[in-house]
């Protein structure tokens, strides 16, 4: 069997361990160094990953593990999460209790994302997304001496489980109507196994485990708790990692296996696209906790995405990816900041933020440039995210005019975001009774970080081409329909 | 022995959707964590019972492949939840649903 293909998972294992082991020998004072250590090693796999390190196309396991052009495209993008985490989670290697076994368990959470982008069988993507979600419910427990921690550690347990055992169950009536988990063999008799019942009630199931993931309606009730609960760094990933996760298995299993049932169902995802776009964008306006916010926010971003997922075409999936690259950059630029804020003033409240401005001009800025790219306003990542994603539904609207409610909606979710996003920036730099204007030192990794993240997020918004371009390769090696736009240009 | 008769894919399938419903139902309508988490475990057993009927009745081993790993992953799952419930009643003496209100807007 082919081992290289998994070279950068079994590499993010070793590192794993490694660091797990390490903190056994090395003295407590040493542990800063750790994260310095696991951060380095994730920076060497992602430059290995992007550049000599990427393996030829092909697949291993027996056709369930597969390297393409998608699986790279992820792959990046999870190992740039896991280090901006890492880094991230430098600030609290003091105040952690467990800090090795934070980064381990971080990097853990890592290999399960990029055995998840590789996933070609319902077996694999069953054990990666479990591989993800356990890990996930250590992390967002981990300020054991917290109870909003440990609250919601329980809340995402109970409600991960649930949906997995939804997810077990349609993958069981899946095998039994097609009598094989593999993608590839799946897309081959997908005609006549869209006429079964038991296949479409097992896929129906199947979906709800993943809208879990993504935090789609109706499966997002964890959202708002979870990441208000759990230490900023986790929900980070939470944010980027994991979702991005549910993403690349949807777009394999949507894309991949199942394409032709998935435009037959377009109306189902535009409508939960449209449900939870609403749900997001409405609850967020009230919310005065920063990582709520957030929390819906991520909601209303999962939303805009099914648009794209609902679209089923070359160009609805390019925009799902770009988007998420863009996504990716900006929400880790903005935990990045209030990760530190957190654990300076010990609150998430938007008061805690007042006259960032002044206290640290490096995090007001990193924020802002977060807030405005999140809003969607040019020139930044988020905007043109957004442009591709509305510019893929418009080009249905000819056939379907549920496309033109969806993308109207998605309009009031855009202007609903400029308020309460805005609402954050307005108390850094116009705050009403700011008391405490003492200046907040920044320790070196959050501002590599925040650097870091800040040029993405500027690069992605002004130069998007080659990212669109990888994306684009991505999708159209999942066997997409092209859209009747598309057919009609290519036939001129 | 003729009169008995022979078990066939829809009665397994039976089974297993009581049992599935049976697990749901203790996760919705229960408050006590560790009674939930039962249900949950429940749940994933009905899966299993699906999967090696289905495996047996389309003579595909495949499907047997995927009980070990759902045991195997439930396993993990119920060792980290317990191990938080366990935490949780620690800090706060209880275990029921109702009583997790820290969190709100």
């Amino acid at each position: 069997m082919n081992y290289s293909l998994l070279t950068v998972e079994i590499l993010a294992t070793l590192l794993g361990v490694g660091v797990l082991l390490a903190d056994l020998w090395l003295p407590a004072s040493a542990r800063k160094l750790l994260g310095y250590v696991a951060a380095t090693g994730v920076a060497i796999l992602l430059t290995y990953a992007l550049g000599s390190g990427a393996p030829a196309d092909g697949t291993a396991f027996g056709g369930m593990f597969v390297v393409d052009a998608m699986s790279n495209y992820f792959k990046g993008f999870f190992l740039l999460a896991t280090l901006v985490v890492l880094l991230m989670s430098i600030e609290s290697s003091e105040t952690l209790v467990g800090y090795a076994e934070y980064c381990a368990l971080t990097i853990f959470a890592a290999v399960g994302m990029l055995f998840a982008a590789s996933a070609n069988d319902f077996i694999l993507m069953f054990v990666a997304l479990e591989l993800i979600t356990v890990t996930f419910y250590i992390l967002v427990s981990f300020s054991r001496g917290r109870l909003g921690s440990l609250e919601a550690g329980v809340k995402y347990l109970i409600l991960g489980a649930l949906a997995s055992g939804f997810m077990v169950f349609g993958i069981a009536f899946i095998f039994g109507a097609a009598n094989t988990t593999n993608f590839y063999e799946i897309a081959a008799k997908q005609t006549e196994l869209a006429k079964s019942p038991i296949f479409l009630v097992g896929l129906l199931l199947t979906v709800v485990g993943l809208g879990f993931k993504i935090a789609a309606f109706p499966f997002q009730m964890w959202a708002p708790d979870v990441y208000q609960g759990a230490p900023a760094t986790t929900t980070a990933f939470l944010a980027t990692g994991s979702k991005a996760a549910g993403f690349a298995l949807l777009l394999r299993v949507a894309f991949g296996a199942v394409p032709d049932i998935t435009a037959h169902w377009s109306r189902l995802i535009l409508g939960l696209g449209i449900v939870t776009i609403l749900y997001g964008s409405l609850c967020a306006i009230p919310q005065r906790s920063v990582k709520r916010l957030m929390g819906y926010s991520s909601i209303a971003n999962a939303g805009y995405l099914l648009l794209g997922v609902a679209a089923a075409s070359l160009s609805g999936g390019t925009a799902v990816l770009s988007y998420l690259g863009g996504y990716i950059f900006t929400v880790l630029a903005g935990f990045a900041v209030i990760n530190v804020v957190v654990n300076r003033t010990e609150s998430d409240d938007v008061s805690a933020f007042a006259a960032l401005g002044q206290r640290s001009p490096l995090l007001a800025t990193g924020l802002t440039v977060a807030m405005v790219s999140l809003a969607g306003i040019p020139p930044l990542a988020g905007f043109f995210g957004k442009f591709l994603l509305l510019k893929a539904v418009a080009a249905h609207i000819g056939t379907d005019k549920m496309f033109l409610l969806a993308l109207l909606v998605a309009c009031v979710g855009v202007v609903l975001s400029i308020y309460y996003y805005f609402g954050v920036v307005r108390a850094m730099f116009w705050p009403r009774n700011a008391t405490d204007l003492t200046p907040i030192a920044v320790g070196g990794a959050t501002r590599l970080a925040v650097v870091l993240c800040v040029v993405g997020v500027f690069y992605l918004g002004i130069c998007p081409n080659a990212l669109v371009r990888t994306a684009k390769q991505a999708v159209a090696g999942l066997n997409v329909p092209p859209s009747a736009a598309e057919v009609h240009t290519a036939a001129k | 022995m003729s009169d008995m008769i022979q078990a066939g894919l829809q009665h397994y399938l039976i089974v297993s959707v009581l049992l599935f419903s049976l697990g749901l139902f203790g996760v919705l309508a229960r408050r006590n964590l560790i009674v939930i988490y039962m249900g949950l475990e429940l749940m994933l057993n009905a899966a299993n019972l699906a999967l090696v009927a289905f495996s047996h009745f389309n003579a595909n081993l495949n499907g047997q492949v995927m009980v070990f790993f759902i045991i195997t992953v439930a396993a993990a799952e119920v060792a980290v939840g317990l191990a938080l419930i366990v935490a949780l009643y620690r800090k706060r003496s209880t275990a029921h649903v109702e009583d997790l209100t820290s969190l709100k807007y």
